[in-house]
């Protein structure tokens, strides 16, 4: 993290993803449901159920973050305004 | 991933009616409305696991029930947050291990993820002591805790005559009552005491409604313990029976017996009168 880069910027740079949990749980409701989950897919589903649980943490703390900044006047209109 | 044993076609496929195709589909549509949303997506993928948890248990203890069962693994049933099939396997805890949906487990909304169970014994620290509901051996094992309510002998007084002067007066507990190992009729002296006291060692008798309830796991192990506790906890009020024998049979030799045994750790073998000393 370069300590010039915008907040704008650091949200650029950040890798874009689906949120794990979002894919496993397409891919577990589309599964027939009597078809007993092998104890390597149970591992499987909790570790991904707790990268996503995280993720979605670390969101919500960096949007309440956004939200306690305070606004400050640029001097220039951005794209689209 | 593992085969269930379904009703199968010829060709080994399980056979799916078209209704319960149709509960499936219109759950995955549910899902798929918020499927973008991950925080759905994690209550999701936990709720399939500790269904799959269930199932898991279902059939380990019951493979029985589960090829006969025809109930839904999609539609939600009485707690509407398991499936009809997780709904029944909960039933046979109950009907054939110990009693998990009595008590405080009746809301539909509820998640038994993990259970408390109802106490067995009788609550010692809030409940008003209803005599005529209890066994006269328990009772008598009550007068230890009430000292100072005479309505316990007078029950007995007028019941089988005891005559309380002529008996040892109570002390404190003798620290050997406590013992892991007793003769045979010193055995059930110390059961009974134990029973009373809320200090078996069995959740079902240990437990009171007045303590924050314990939770337990749905694991294989903790079934199978409690099932055996529940059976053990039965045990432990069928052993009454014989102490009711006793008090009928001579209930003076039985309460100078107790009481002895609750003073010194022994049962006395001679009845004389003992003085305060």
């Amino acid at each position: 993290m370069q300590p010039d880069e915008s907040p704008l910027e650091l949200l650029r740079a950040e890798n874009e993803q689906i949120n794990p949990a979002i894919i496993l749980a397409d891919r577990l409701m589309r599964r027939d449901a009597a078809e007993l989950l092998s104890v390597e897919e149970v591992n499987e589903a909790e570790n991904i159920l707790a990268v996503g649980t995280q993720e979605i943490e670390v969101i919500e703390s960096h949007r309440k973050a956004f939200q306690k900044s305070p606004t400050s006047a640029i001097d220039y209109v951005p794209i689209g305004f | 991933m593992t085969g269930l044993r379904l009703a199968t076609a010829e060709n080994g496929k399980p056979i799916f009616g078209f209704g319960e195709r149709l509960v499936r589909s219109l759950e995955y549509l549910r899902f798929k409305a918020k499927s973008h949303n991950a925080l759905y997506a994690c209550e999701t993928v936990s709720r399939v696991v500790s269904e799959q948890h269930k199932y898991r248990l279902y059939i380990e203890m019951f493979p029985k029930d589960w090829e006969r069962s025809t109930k839904s693994l999609h539609r939600a049933g009485y707690f509407k947050a398991y499936s009809e099939r997780t709904n029944e396997f909960f039933q046979l805890v109950n009907d054939k291990c110990f009693p998990l949906l009595e008590y405080w487990h009746d809301d539909p909304e509820l998640e038994l993820e993990r259970f408390a169970i109802p106490p067995m014994n009788f609550d010692l620290c809030c409940e008003e002591v209803d005599f005529a509901h209890l066994r006269d051996s328990y009772l008598a094992g009550l007068m230890f805790y009430f000292l100072e309510d005479d309505e316990i002998w007078n029950y007995f007084s007028e019941k089988y005559a005891v005559d309380k002067e002529s008996l040892p007066p109570i002390k404190v507990a003798h620290q050997n009552i406590w013992k892991e190992k007793h003769g045979a009729k010193a055995r059930s002296f110390s059961d009974l005491i134990r029973l009373v006291d809320h200090s078996t060692g069995n959740p079902w008798l240990d437990i009171t409604n007045c303590q924050y309830p314990d939770l337990f796991e749905w694991d294989k192990e903790t079934v199978d313990w409690l099932t055996e506790a529940y059976k053990a906890a039965n045990q432990y009020f069928k052993n009454l029976e014989q102490l009711d024998r006793r008090i009928e049979e001579d209930a003076q030799t039985f309460f100078y017996e107790l009481i002895s045994f609750w003073n010194t750790g022994k049962v006395g073998s001679e009845r004389h009168k003992v003085s305060d000393e």
